[in-house]
Parts: structure tokens; sequence; C-alpha cells
């Protein structure tokens, strides 16, 4: 038996018997973010002061969301979409080192697909595959760790947006799937890897603002309360309170996503937020991180996303327009499931599976294997976890 | 003429095999075609194409939940995804030495083996080999559409006779039939009901 489930089901009966009345406790809250929403929705300046006063004087590492111009409860209809328009997304995946096995290595797979709207044309697929072998797997700090693949992951995503984009014909839609930041350690053995590709996640940045690429981070079924945050501060709070601001959470468990979903009708986008925190220093200018919440959902079945772009698309009325239009008309080609088709067909592309990992295994131990070079063996702890599991027998 | 390449070899027993193709491979092979798998030294088998399979997969079912599909997403999911087609023949010869014989061939064709749609010439030198002795191994394959299947058969090849000037052998095709038949009456009005429909226009 892997679990005690008397212990889990004593729990469970707990959680049982409060929940009627946290939801009930809930939905108070989500009833009073909303009309905080409505009663506050053209305070957009005070508000913002507000949030950049507590961020400035209280709590540097405050996030949240910051108004820019739209009222806070707009719900801008969907566009049409150009008759012809570029769309390109990218995903990728890795092989993480893994010490237990015969051969330490890593890779790193991304894969994009782009896809002209308006013409019948097949997508084209672009798959760039990178193998890291011995010194290759040394850094600065030590080795190469799972958290610095994803980061060059990432950044390897973006910038393959930026190579694409660059034949491409206008106007060109891109996205990625995630947040648009740049996730890793900003602090100790990483931070001068993080430090490096930052810099270099904001050149491909650059290079997308400079050829006017719409770019984009899709985050399906958000769970962040960035307005809801917004909302505690600026309306909640009084400017005395704002000392303890790191503690005072008035709202709490009520999300983004409770507050748009019945706010935002079928195809329909909320206001454009800045976005505070402590790392929004890092993008700068015109590539200022923004967001926006879209309902890519049926009628009657809100579904909600939230849309990471940077300052150059929330800044220009027609790439917002395109870059919504194209979203939602992603989103309906799958049906009952909104998701845009083109980030799935991206991750299909990427995804390294258990049986190319074991394929590339084999290849490396072969090779070694071929010129005479011992190869390692598998560490006796993955040995034995890969062992039959236990049968039970009975009397 | 040149050779119609059709796929390459997924499984195979003695008394039949199946072939893997692309989705823009699908245009050539159809029900009822002869087609032949060479293995070199002169050996080659020979089977009816009786099953043309297109499965489906997670993201297909999702689309097919959309209002409307685009045509490049179409075109995407036909070219560039690994849509599985395949195509089930069953053995009903092989050729060795130069000569046809309608046996089950020593041995089985071997994974991805190139398999080939067979021309009227070929088709043609096939059915008049012998005294339909491969009809045989058709009528046997219960869990088949006999009727059906002989029947596409049957058209097939007798275009591909009538073309070579030779009109009779559809009657002497058809009273083999009746010949091999002639104690099961339940099978043999369904292939001679599914005959009639085939060549009515012929």
């Amino acid at each position: 038996m892997a679990l005690d489930f008397l212990q889990v089901r004593e729990k469970v009966k707990a959680i049982g018997e409060n929940a009627a009345l946290r939801e009930r406790q809930r939905q108070n809250l989500r009833e009073e973010a909303r009309r905080l929403l409505d009663d506050n929705a053209q305070e957009v300046e005070r508000l913002r002061e507000k949030i950049e006063l507590a961020a400035r004087s209280y709590d540097p590492t405050l996030r949240c969301a910051l108004p820019v111009q739209e009222p806070l409860n707009a719900a801008v209809p969907l566009p049409e979409l150009p008759p012809i328009a570029t769309i390109i997304a990218a995903d990728g995946s890795q092989i993480n080192p893994d010490r237990n096995a015969p051969v330490d290595y890593c890779l790193i797979n991304v894969g994009a697909i782009q896809m002209v709207h308006g013409l019948p044309d097949p997508p084209a697929i672009t798959l760039k595959s990178d193998l890291f072998y011995d010194e290759e797997m040394f850094t600065d700090a030590g080795t190469i760790t799972e958290g610095m693949l994803a980061l060059m992951r990432d950044l390897r995503e973006r910038t393959m947006l930026a190579e694409l984009a660059e034949q491409a014909r206008p106007p060109v839609i891109t996205f990625t799937d995630g947040p648009m930041e740049l996730w890793g350690a900003k602090d100790g053995d990483m931070a001068g890897g993080f430090q490096k590709s930052l810099e270099e996640y904001q050149t491909a940045l650059e290079r997308l603002c400079e050829m006017h690429v719409v770019t984009a981070g899709y985050v399906d079924k958000p769970a962040a309360n960035l307005v809801v945050r917004m909302l505690e501060i600026g309306c909640k709070l009084t400017e005395d309170e704002l000392v303890d601001v790191k503690h005072r959470f008035p709202l709490r468990g009520v999300t983004d996503y409770d507050l748009y979903r019945n706010v935002l009708k079928s195809g329909e986008r909320s206001a454009v937020f800045a976005i505070q925190s402590k790392s929004a220093g890092n993008y700068r200018g015109s590539l200022a991180l923004h967001f926006f919440y879209l309902n890519v959902g049926r009628p009657g079945h809100p579904w909600l996303a939230r849309v990471e772009i940077p300052r150059w698309v929330a800044d220009n009325p027609l790439m917002l327009e395109y870059l919504h239009a194209a979203l939602v008309h992603q989103t309906r080609i799958m049906g009952s499931r909104p998701y845009p088709y083109i980030l799935h067909r991206a991750h299909e592309a990427a995804v390294v599976s258990f049986e190319d990992k074991e394929q590339v295994n084999q290849m490396i131990a072969m090779e070694l294997r071929r010129r005479g070079v011992p190869v390692g063996e598998q560490s006796q702890k993955q040995a034995v976890k890969e062992l039959q599991g236990r049968t039970s027998f009975s009397i | 003429m040149t050779a119609i390449e059709i796929g390459r070899l997924l499984r195979a027993g003695t008394a039949g095999f199946v072939v893997g193709c692309r989705v823009n491979q699908l245009d050539s092979p159809s029900f009822g075609a002869l087609a032949s798998v060479p293995l070199g030294d002169g050996y080659k088998i020979y089977g009816l194409i009786y099953d043309i399979r297109i499965d489906d997969d997670g993201l297909v079912r999702q689309l097919v939940t959309a209002d409307g599909v685009d045509e490049s997403v179409i075109a995407d999911n036909r070219i560039n995804r690994n849509v599985p087609v395949e195509i089930s023949l069953l053995t009903i010869g092989y050729q060795q030495g130069g000569r046809i014989y309608h046996l089950l061939p020593p041995r089985p064709p071997l994974s991805l083996d190139v398999i080939y749609l067979c021309q009227q010439d070929e088709l043609c030198q096939f059915t008049a080999a012998g005294r339909f002795g491969y009809f045989r191994h058709i009528l046997r394959a219960r869990d088949l559409p006999v009727g059906e299947l002989i029947a596409a058969h049957i058209r097939q090849a007798h275009q591909a006779h009538c073309a070579a000037g030779k009109k009779d052998w559809i009657s002497s095709a058809t009273q083999e039939i009746i010949t091999l038949l002639r104690d099961d009456y339940v099978t043999l009005m369904a292939v001679m009901g599914a005959l009639g429909d085939a060549v009515v226009d012929l």
C-alpha cells in the first residue's frame, strides 16, 4: 500500500465538512471583488498611484496588476482577423541531466509551427535539437541543472520565433505557452547564468519589436490574482494600512479567473494591465510586460486565458486586435477544448518522449563503445527502481 | 509505365500482410486492387487489398468537435502529422523463377519491404496464370467481405483484360466462382449479387 488511506480519509472528511461554509464565504468575496471592479472602473490614475506608492514605500516585492488606460471592467469584443496573417508558435522540451543513467547528458528540443491564416497551405514545422555532453555540461558554478536547462529552453523558444518571423509574411503573430517573463533563480549560483540568458532573451524581444512582430505568452487556466491584488490594495486598504501591505489580503481566495469569468462574454478580452513586480525592472521601455484576460470559451461555457504581451503590442491597437482575433480563432479550431491549435502542434513537435530519450541513450552508448570508450552503468538505485513491481499472493 | 509505390510493410504472416503509408500516398490503392512485394532474385509476393484503415487520434477527435475545420488544419493533419494509414492485403500467390503460383508463398515479406500497385499487364498476367487457383484464398477468408472483394477484383481485372483484347476472361472467372461455390448457395448468391452490381456498366 503506497498511502495510509485511513489518514487521508480523515482529512478528506474534514475538508468536506467545511466545504459548504468556505464556498459561501468565498462567494461573498467574489461578489465583493466584482463590485469593486465595477465601482472603481474609471479610477485608473488613482489606483496606479496607490499601487506605485505601496511598491515603492512598503513592499518592493509586490506583484499585482497596474491599470494602464482602459476602464478596469472593460470588455472588448472580438475583432476581425486580417485576411492574411502569419501565425507562429514555439514550444520546447528537454531531457534533464540524470546522474543515475549510464550516460550523463542533457538535451533541449524546440519546435515551431508556422501557418498562414487565409491560405490553405499546410503549416511548416521547424525543429532544433541541441545535445549537451561532457564539457558542455559544466558551468561557472558547477554543472548544468534542470532549472538552467529550462531557462535555456525558454530562451531558445523566443529566439526561434524571432528567426522565423524575419522570413515571414507580415503581419506576423507569434506566441509561446506560459508567461513571457523568463523564470529562473536570480540569486545564488544561477545568478550569472540567469543574467546572461535574460540579456539574450531581451535581445530576442528587441528583434521582434524592431520587426513589428506581435508576440505573446499564453497562460491557460490562469490561477493568479494579479487584478484581485490590485483591488485589495487600491480599493480595500487605507493609506495607513499600506504599511502592513505584505500581510493584508482582504480578498484572499478570490482569483482573477473568478473575477472575469462572468464579466467577459465569449471572445471578449479584458482591459490591458501592466505587471507590477520586482522583476518588472528586467523588462523596460517597449519590452515592459503587460497582460489581459481573454474568454476563449463558448457562450455559457466561459474559459479564461491570461495573455502576456510586451508594451509595444499593448500600445498598438492594431497589433492588439490581431493578437486577440488570432488567439480566439486558434482556440476555436480545437472545438470543445479551447486551446490554441498551433500551440498544441508546437508542443507535439517539441515533446521528447520516453522512447526518444531511450534512443538517444543508446545512440551515445553505442558511439562511445564503437570508439573504445567505456560507458558508465546505471545507478543501483535506478536499477532496483526498475525491477518488476511487488506481486501479492493469496493463501 | 512506372510502378506506383503504395507503402512499406508493417507486419506480415503467410496468409496476409499490412502496409503503412502516408495519407498523400492514398490516391492510388483501392479496395480489391492487386499489389506485389518484390523481394529480389525474382521472388515476388502478390496480395489483394481488402481493407484500408485510417485510425484516429486524440487531436483528430478533438478537431471534429469544432464548427468548421480550416483547410490548412486539414492539410497539417494529413501531411505533417503521423496519421496512421494501414492497408491490409490478403496473400493470393507468388512468383518465383519467372513462374506464377496461386499458392501461399514459402515465406512472408519483411518489415519495411516496399509494396507496389500492379499495373494492368501484371494484373492480366497474374489472373490469367493457371486456373483461378487464387480464388480459393479469397473464398476461404470468411472474416472478409468476400462478395464485395471478389466483385471489386473481377471488375478491375476484367477492365485490364478487355484493354488487352481478352473480353471472355470474365466469363471463365464467373464460371469458376460458380463451380467453387456450388455447395454454398448463400455465399454464391452474395458473390453473384455483388458481381452483378460491379460489372453492370462494363
